[in-house]
């Protein structure tokens, strides 16, 4: 008996490409406990390294005494910047063109700066003798707001870099300043100024934040003495990368170094940099040729590895009466504390923040971003976010509800008239950025429409009259674009390492494949919606397509995840390699129907000759086909790799509505309603950009409602554990709505712009913008996040709001 | 982080014994719970360390104390102690301490500024102030018995004896127990609008 003929969208469906909500591939195992994460690698002979950090945030190393420490029974070896210096690792390389301690070098620069480490037989020995080792410090004063370290008598903080007037960015004026970065054109921005009949300027500070993801970093090196071969697992973010800079530092061969991302828990950007823990590990495995794990603690990794954010900015806009903005006026003085080890493409050492002119057509517009040195933990990551892309979106967003509060205008209306519309896509801004596609008017309207914005701001009006009210009504919006998916080699690259992404495919005889990539998936869910792109393209179902990323000895090169890079360019890496694939496949399928390739046409999964169903070949058909008979004159095999160079960045972008009340009592707030449209191009699996969205936008409302950094004048952080830093759990969590529009990327092959980091960086201004439109009608135009109870109860005492 | 502290004892003991007391370190640290007194550095200076125990958990500061004025006419001196401990924290104090004499009777004044840097400031920033103030009183509890002891006068403080007793000379370690309990103590009188103790 044959079987029923399936119809092709039979056909389709059982392919579960791009457009269906496949569960995730990856939670069977993570569901199970099954991960393996780099904590859960353990191998034999393997050692335990714990680090001897400074108590203080300034001070001259005056004494380390190691004996106490190495008399400690299990205790291999205790390791200062002395030890290193022979090696001439006691310092290392940034990814900004800095240096940075490994081990701290005379003096110490922030607090939890690492001073030492120990090795030991198991972890709790090396934690005993982290606090057997003596180090005696003569402190010195300590500068902890950036604006006083560029006062012309502030302590001078890296003494290393004494004399140098030029930095990696250009000229240096003051000894604790790193660089000044400028975009787009201050004399045109200047004129737009003076002609202009309103002009506004507000102060905001981004605070410094961290990613805090729920894995802590850490490693396991093992050094082979025998083969001369390094293997280290690592939470990394970008294992390619990482091996060329281990490699560069260690001399070993970048043949015999292979770094392995095992499965990560998390990264939000934490996890892209090279720390001074990595690289201990490594040096200490390859001196005692045993294996070497190291795993932060919690507190180390808030107190230690990569902040973000932290930049205090001056915003100006100038317009003309009836709101179209003329110009936009940026100066930002950012903190980039001991080291600038910030990780952002080499030549942009504010990262993308000249995105900051957002969705809105602005003739003249410039930007001016300072980089200064202080006595705070080296970091400033893209924390979910393109490079800088959050600060920038904050900064206009926030601008624009400023104007729109002088002049008494409605906070859509403002931004309707000053959209780029929709026929100027593609779009050149004042900053020299090529928007590729959007259309914001819909998804406005199609927002405003969804929550009923009308009757929103009445009911807001109704109770601001109502003086027995006991809440704050306030109404957020937010419509945002972002600059992701970097990047363009012509632009963009990491330490001279072009910003591209790879794939390689294979095709198996039976019809499976296997897909390796350049990325590394840290919850994004790459296994799932990779072998979705290549189920569309190539007919082969998701459910046979393997896919692995993470291990530099089997995956092509590439440049890792983070920034919303992996859809916009390792996602058309795939798209591109599959082509290749699809196109020799065709060439196999005419010979073996023996018609000539014009002739066929593709449908699904299979090549047909063209007016006759019956007469066809499966993509399995040829993959057999492949490895058997391949017509004359083609290699045998079908596989393909593809080094995908962006032409341009991608600009997903997306329009956010919060409605929060506020408890005039007790500054409690609520978040009501949150309603958030996202335009990511195409999409691939809705499922998974649904929870994406649900995870940014929870950690939108971590970093605008609670989590901060905030130091004492001393240096001290008060704030490193998750009794203090805010992370919001399903109980303080608000409930999320998703919608979409869909204006898919010209110049993407499969019109994707990638989606992670849009909710984050969007949210966060939301929430910001609906708590301040709360006190609007007090003439309140901005206030600072986070916004926790106690601040805003402040806020309410100070503007005199009775209960 | 860097606390102030300002704080005004009555001490009930004749005001030569209380200056007897604070004018001598030995005298001074052996009041200090959990304090002892190690070599002598100088005239006025000494190692000295402080131990402090919270459960199984002990930590013990280790560092220097000096006296760096003495001003006998008005009793009155100023000192200075600062220390860390191998967990990662260090702390420094300096203290004018004065003994003041107000219709015969003798008040402890203190002013304190005390900087705590590393873990201690980092988990026990926002308890500092409560903890001081127990601290305080512990001392001053001890410090009144040991006037006390000088002799020389009619008792009329009205200190709870029981308390002197439990914090004996020879108490070598601070106990973190008894400064829970007594912060705990305090905490809930503030809930319940008694003033603190102190």
């Amino acid at each position: 008996m044959n079987a029923p003929v399936k119809t092709p969208e039979e056909r389709k469906a059982e392919l579960q490409g791009m457009g269906d909500s496949r569960l995730r591939k990856e939670d069977a195992r993570f569901i199970q406990g099954k991960g393996q994460y780099c904590d859960d690698i353990k191998l034999p002979g393997m050692l335990h390294m714990d680090i001897v950090r400074s108590p203080i945030a300034h001070g001259r190393i005056k004494k380390i005494n190691k004996d106490p420490a190495m008399a400690i029974p299990g205790v291999h070896a205790v390791l200062t910047a002395d030890d290193l210096k022979p090696l001439n690792l006691h310092w290392m390389p940034t990814l900004a063109g800095d240096v940075a301690a490994v081990l701290a070098d005379e003096k110490v620069h922030f607090q939890m700066q690492e001073v030492a480490i120990v090795i030991a037989d198991d972890r709790y020995i090396a934690a005993d003798a982290v606090e057997a080792v003596e180090v005696e410090y003569e402190e010195l004063p300590v500068v902890i707001d950036p604006y006083k370290a560029l006062e012309p008598n502030a302590p001078v903080l890296r003494e290393d870099l004494a004399g140098k007037t030029e930095g990696a960015h250009g000229a240096r004026d003051h000894h604790n300043h790193i660089f000044t970065w400028e975009a787009g054109d201050k004399s045109a921005a200047d004129a737009a100024f003076a002609n202009a009949p309103v002009t506004v300027s507000q102060h905001m500070h981004y605070p410094r934040v961290h990613p805090c993801p729920l894995e802590t970093c850490g490693c396991v090196a093992s050094f082979d003495p025998i083969k001369g071969e390094l293997t280290t697992w690592m939470t990394s973010q970008a294992p390619h990368v990482v091996r060329t800079v281990v490699s560069m530092l260690s001399g070993v061969p970048e043949s015999k170094v292979r770094i392995i991302s095992p499965d990560i828990g998390g990264g939000f950007g934490n996890k892209v940099g090279v720390y001074p823990g990595y690289v201990c590990a490594i040096v200490s495995s390859i001196v005692l040729g045993r294996p070497v794990k190291w795993s932060e603690d919690r507190v180390e990794n808030i107190s230690t590895t990569a902040f973000a954010r932290d930049y205090h900015m001056d915003g100006h806009l100038a317009a003309t009466e009836d709101g179209k903005i003329l110009g936009l006026k940026v100066d930002v003085i950012a903190d980039h504390g001991a080291f600038d080890a910030c990780a952002d493409p080499t030549k942009f050492p504010a990262g993308l923040f000249h995105i900051c002119s957002g969705s809105y057509d602005i003739a003249a517009a410039h930007c001016s971003v300072k980089g200064v040195y202080t006595n705070k933990a080296p970091g400033g990551v893209a924390y979910r976010c393109s490079f800088r892309v959050t600060e920038a979106v904050y900064l206009i967003e926030r601008m624009v509800d400023v104007l729109a509060q002088k002049l008494n205008m409605d906070k859509a209306e403002i931004r309707r008239k000053n959209f780029i519309r929709k026929e100027q896509f593609p779009y050149t801004s004042a900053f020299g950025f090529e928007y590729d596609s959007g259309d914001y008017h819909t998804a406005l309207e199609k927002v405003l429409d969804a929550v009923d914005y009308k009757a929103l701001r009445a009911e807001q009006e109704q109770k601001r009259n109502d003086p027995t009210c006991p809440t704050l009504m306030g109404i957020g919006l937010v419509t945002f674009t972002e600059v992701v998916g970097a990047g363009p080699t012509k632009m963009c690259d990491i330490l001279g390492v072009g910003m591209f992404d790879s794939c390689e495919i294979r095709i198996h005889p039976t019809g499976s494949a296997i897909a390796r990539m350049g990325t590394i998936t840290q919850g994004q869910g790459h296994q799932t919606t990779y072998a979705q792109i290549i189920a569309s393209e190539l007919g082969i179902p998701s459910e046979v397509i393997q896919v692995e990323e993470g291990d530099t000895s089997t995956a092509p090169y590439g440049l890792g995840t983070y920034g919303s890079r992996s859809t916009p360019v390792a996602g058309a890496a795939i798209a591109m390699a599959a082509r290749k694939i699809h196109a020799k496949a065709k060439k196999i399928a005419a010979h073996l129907l023996e018609v000539s390739e014009g002739d066929l046409d593709w449908e699904i999964d299979r090549f047909k000759v063209r007016g006759n169903d019956e007469q066809f070949k499966t993509m399995a058909d040829i993959a057999f086909a492949a490895y058997q008979q391949p017509p004359e004159g083609l290699e045998p095999g079908l596989e393909a790799v593809h080094y995908y160079d962006p032409p341009n960045f991608t600009y997903p972008f997306g329009i956010y509505l919060c409605v929060v009340d506020i408890d005039k009592g007790t500054g409690e707030s609520s978040i009501r309603r949150f309603y958030a449209l996202d335009d990511c191009g195409t999409r691939i699996n809705p499922m998974i950009i649904d929870g994406q969205i649900h995870g940014g936008l929870t950690e939108g409302f971590a970093v605008a409602m609670g989590q901060q950094m905030p130091f004492d004048e001393q240096g001290n952080l008060l704030g490193n554990t998750l009794m203090d830093y805010f992370l919001p759990t399903a109980v303080e969590t608000p409930t999320w709505e998703t919608d979409h529009t869909v204006t898919p990327s010209p110049h993407h092959p499969i019109g994707a712009k990638g989606v992670a980091e849009s909710p984050h960086v969007g949210s966060i201004p939301t929430f910001t913008s609906a708590v301040v439109d709360a006190f609007a009608h007090l003439g309140v135009t901005h206030i600072d996040m986070p916004h926790t109870s106690y601040r805003i109860w402040k806020k309410l005492k100070e503007e005199g709001v009775q209960l | 982080m860097e606390v102030k502290l300002d704080k005004r004892y009555e001490l009930g003991v004749p005001a030569q014994n209380a200056w007897a007391v604070l004018s001598d370190l030995e005298s001074v640290a052996s009041c200090m719970p959990g304090a002892s007194l190690g070599e002598k550095l100088g005239d006025n200076a000494y190692k000295g360390s402080v131990k402090v125990k919270v459960g199984p958990a002990t930590a013990q500061f280790g560092g220097e104390v000096e006296i760096l004025s003495m001003d006998v006419a008005n009793k009155s001196l100023v000192l200075k102690g600062k220390g860390a401990d191998k967990g990662g924290s260090s702390a420094s104090m300096e203290l004018e301490a004065t003994i003041e004499e107000v219709d015969g009777q003798s008040i402890l004044v203190g002013l304190a500024t005390v900087i705590v840097n590393g873990k201690f400031a980092q988990f026990g920033g926002r308890m500092m102030v409560q903890v001081s103030d127990v601290i305080l009183k512990q001392f001053v509890d001890n410090f009144i018995t040991k006037a006390q002891a000088l002799g020389g006068s009619e008792v009329t403080h009205s200190a709870d004896t029981g308390a002197n007793e439990s914090h004996s000379e020879t108490a070598n370690e601070l106990n973190g127990l008894a400064v829970c309990w007594a912060l705990l103590k305090s905490w809930f009188g503030g809930l319940f609008g008694k003033k603190p103790a102190s």
